[in-house]
C-alpha cells in the first residue's frame, strides 16, 4: 500500500476549499456579520480615518486562505470589506488560533513573536490601530436583541454574551498595551522567520518587477527596431 | 420581448440543442457572426444584443440570484480576490452591467481612486447608476456608455479591467481585446469572468439540461422573457472554450495569460497582464 502522503492531501483539500470557493463564503459571511455589527454602534465619536483604506490581513495556520480587512469610509458611512488576497495587505498578521487563545490566557505579545507563534509582517501600528477600533465599539446588544428575540431570551443570551465580551476586551487590551511594548523595547531586535519570509517577497517582488520591464524594454526596442 | 419580434433571440423554447457544428462555430467570416446559435450579420448583433439587455435591465439582478442560486456573487468575489487591487488604483469594469464589481472596487480604490463602470446599454447603466447610488456609492464613479470594441479612453489608462460576463455579447471579441489592451497601462491587468466549458461530461450534460430547459422556462415565468434567456444559454455554448479563450488573449498581446476553473469549468476566471 502507498505511504500516507501528508503533502498529497493537503494539496488535495487546499483544491477542493477553492473549488467550492470557501474562502468567497467565508470573507461573505465574516463582512456581512461585522458590517452588522458596525451599523449598531452606539460610539458615535469613534474615528476609522486612521484605517482609512488600510488592510489588515491574517494568516491562520488553521485556514488555508487568508483574511484581509479593508476599510472604507465614506462621508455616509464606514464599511469593512473582506477579501482573500495575498496582494493588498498593509499588516500581516501571521499565527493560529490557539496562539490567539494564549494571548486571552495572559501570555504576552512579544514573547509568541520570539517564539515564532505570531509574526507581523508591515505596519504593526496598523494591527494596533484595528485592535483599538474594535474595542471601542459600543453596541446595545440588549435593545437590539430584544426587538427580534423578546425580553428573557435575550437577557439569558446577555448573561452569556457579556462574560465573552469581558474575555474579549482583555484580550484587545492585552493586545494594544504588548504592542506598545513590542514597539518600544523589542522590534529592532527581534528578526522573525515572516520577516525573513517577507524580505524574500519583496525580492521577488522586484525581480518580476524587473522582469515585467525588461520586457516592456524589449518590447520597446523591437518597436523601434521596426521603424 | 416577445418570442414574436422580428429581432427575438429564439423562437421555440422548447427547441432541442441544436448546435451549430463545429466547422460553422471555428470561425465568424467578414460580415457574419453567432447571435446564440442564428448566424446573422454582424452589423445586426448590436442591436439584437441590446435588445435582450433593454429587456431583462430590470429583472436583472434578480435572475441573476435566482439562475445562479445566488453563485455569481462568489464567481465575482474571486474576481476582486484576483485583482490585486490597491488605493488610489484606476479600474474599468467593462460591460459592468447593474455595476456589481463596481460596487466593490469603488470601495477598496478609496477617494483617490476611480472606478469607470462602462456598458454599450444605457437601460443596464442605468439600473447600475440607481442601484450603486442607493447604496451611497457616488464619490468616485464614472459612468460611460461604450462599445467595448471602441473603448473610448487614452491608452494607458487603468490599472484593471476586468468583463464580467460580457465578452461573449461582443460581435467582434478580438477586437475588444485590442481595444482593452490598449487602454491598461503597462503592468496592468485585464481579468475575464465568463461561463466556460465544464471539465466534467457529466456536468456539463447536467448544465445542458438546465440551461435549456429551465433556464429559459424561469426567465419566462420571472422575467417574463423566456426568449433572451434562451439566447444567454446559446451564447454561452457559442463563446471560445479556456484554451482558445487563452489564446485569444495572447493575440491581443496580453502576457502571462492563466485560466482558473470556477465550479466546474462552469465558469472561467482567464488573468492576463499588458507588459
Ligand atoms: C450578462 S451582463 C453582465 C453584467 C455585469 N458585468 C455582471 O456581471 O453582472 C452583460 C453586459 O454586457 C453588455 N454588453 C454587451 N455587448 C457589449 C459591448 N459590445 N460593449 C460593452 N458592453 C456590452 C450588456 O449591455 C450587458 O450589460
Amino acid at each position: 500500500m502507498q505511504p500516507f502522503n501528508n503533502q498529497a492531501v493537503t494539496k488535495f483539500s487546499t483544491q477542493l476549499i477553492s473549488r467550492l470557493l470557501l474562502p468567497q463564503v467565508a470573507t461573505a459571511t465574516l463582512e456581512l456579520i461585522i458590517n452588522k455589527a458596525l451599523a449598531l454602534n452606539n460610539n458615535k465619536s469613534l474615528s476609522f480615518s486612521a484605517v482609512a483604506q488600510k488592510t489588515l490581513t491574517l494568516e491562520l495556520a488553521e485556514l488555508p486562505f487568508t483574511l484581509c480587512f479593508t476599510v472604507n469610509t465614506t462621508p455616509n458611512q464606514t464599511v469593512v470589506i473582506v477579501r482573500s488576497s495575498t496582494e493588498c495587505s498593509d499588516c500581516t498578521i501571521n499565527t493560529s488560533i490557539s496562539t490567539l487563545n494564549k494571548l486571552k490566557a495572559n501570555q504576552s505579545l512579544t514573547q509568541l513573536i520570539k517564539q515564532d507563534e505570531l509574526d507581523v509582517i508591515g505596519d504593526i501600528k496598523i494591527a494596533q490601530q484595528f485592535a483599538n477600533i474594535a474595542q471601542s465599539l459600543e453596541i446595545d446588544w440588549q435593545t437590539e436583541l430584544a426587538k427580534h428575540l423578546g425580553d428573557v431570551p435575550t437577557h439569558k443570551l446577555l448573561q452569556f454574551g457579556n462574560k465573552i465580551t469581558k474575555s474579549l476586551a482583555a484580550t484587545g487590551k492585552q493586545v494594544e498595551a504588548d504592542i506598545g511594548e513590542y514597539l518600544v523595547h523589542e522590534k529592532r531586535l527581534v528578526v522573525t522567520s515572516s520577516q525573513l519570509n517577507a524580505f524574500n517577497q519583496k525580492t521577488k517582488d522586484v525581480a518580476n518587477k524587473v522582469n515585467s520591464l525588461s520586457a516592456r524594454i524589449d518590447k520597446l526596442v523591437a518597436n523601434i527596431a521596426n521603424k | 420581448m416577445s418570442s414574436t419580434d422580428q429581432n427575438s433571440p429564439a423562437s421555440d423554447l422548447s427547441a432541442p440543442l441544436n448546435k451549430p457544428s463545429d466547422a460553422d462555430t471555428s470561425a465568424d467570416n467578414e460580415s457574419t457572426t453567432h447571435f446564440g446559435y442564428k448566424t446573422i450579420e454582424k452589423d445586426d448583433k448590436i442591436s439584437m444584443v441590446a435588445g435582450v439587455f433593454h429587456s431583462v435591465a430590470k429583472q436583472y439582478d434578480v435572475m441573476n440570484d435566482l439562475m445562479s442560486f445566488g453563485i455569481h456573487r462568489l464567481w465575482k468575489r474571486f474576481t476582486i480576490d484576483a485583482s490585486g487591487v490597491r488605493p488610489g488604483n484606476k479600474v474599468l469594469d467593462l460591460a459592468g452591467g447593474t455595476g456589481d464589481l463596481t460596487a466593490k472596487f469603488s470601495q477598496l480604490v478609496g477617494r483617490e481612486g476611480k472606478v469607470v463602470l462602462a456598458d454599450i446599454n444605457s437601460s443596464m447603466l442605468n439600473v447600475g447608476r440607481d442601484k450603486l447610488r442607493d447604496k451611497g456609492l457616488v464619490q468616485n464613479i464614472e459612468y460611460v456608455q461604450a462599445n467595448a470594441e471602441y473603448l473610448p479612453f487614452e491608452e494607458n489608462t487603468f490599472d484593471i479591467v476586468t468583463i464580467a460576463f460580457g465578452l461573449r455579447n461582443v460581435t467582434d471579441k478580438d477586437k475588444a481585446l485590442r481595444s482593452i489592451y490598449s487602454v491598461l497601462k503597462p503592468g496592468g491587468r485585464l481579468l475575464v469572468l465568463e461561463f466556460s466549458k465544464p471539465e466534467n461530461e457529466l456536468l456539463n450534460k447536467a448544465y445542458d439540461f438546465y440551461s435549456f430547459n429551465i433556464l429559459p422556462k424561469m426567465g419566462e415565468l420571472v422575467a417574463k422573457d423566456g426568449a433572451s434567456y434562451q439566447y444567454l444559454a446559446e451564447s454561452i455554448r457559442m463563446h471560445p472554450d479556456q484554451e482558445t479563450l487563452k489564446g485569444m488573449m495572447e493575440n491581443a498581446g496580453f502576457e502571462q495569460t492563466s485560466f482558473k476553473n470556477l465550479t466546474g469549468g462552469v465558469v472561467a476566471l482567464h488573468k492576463g497582464y499588458k507588459f
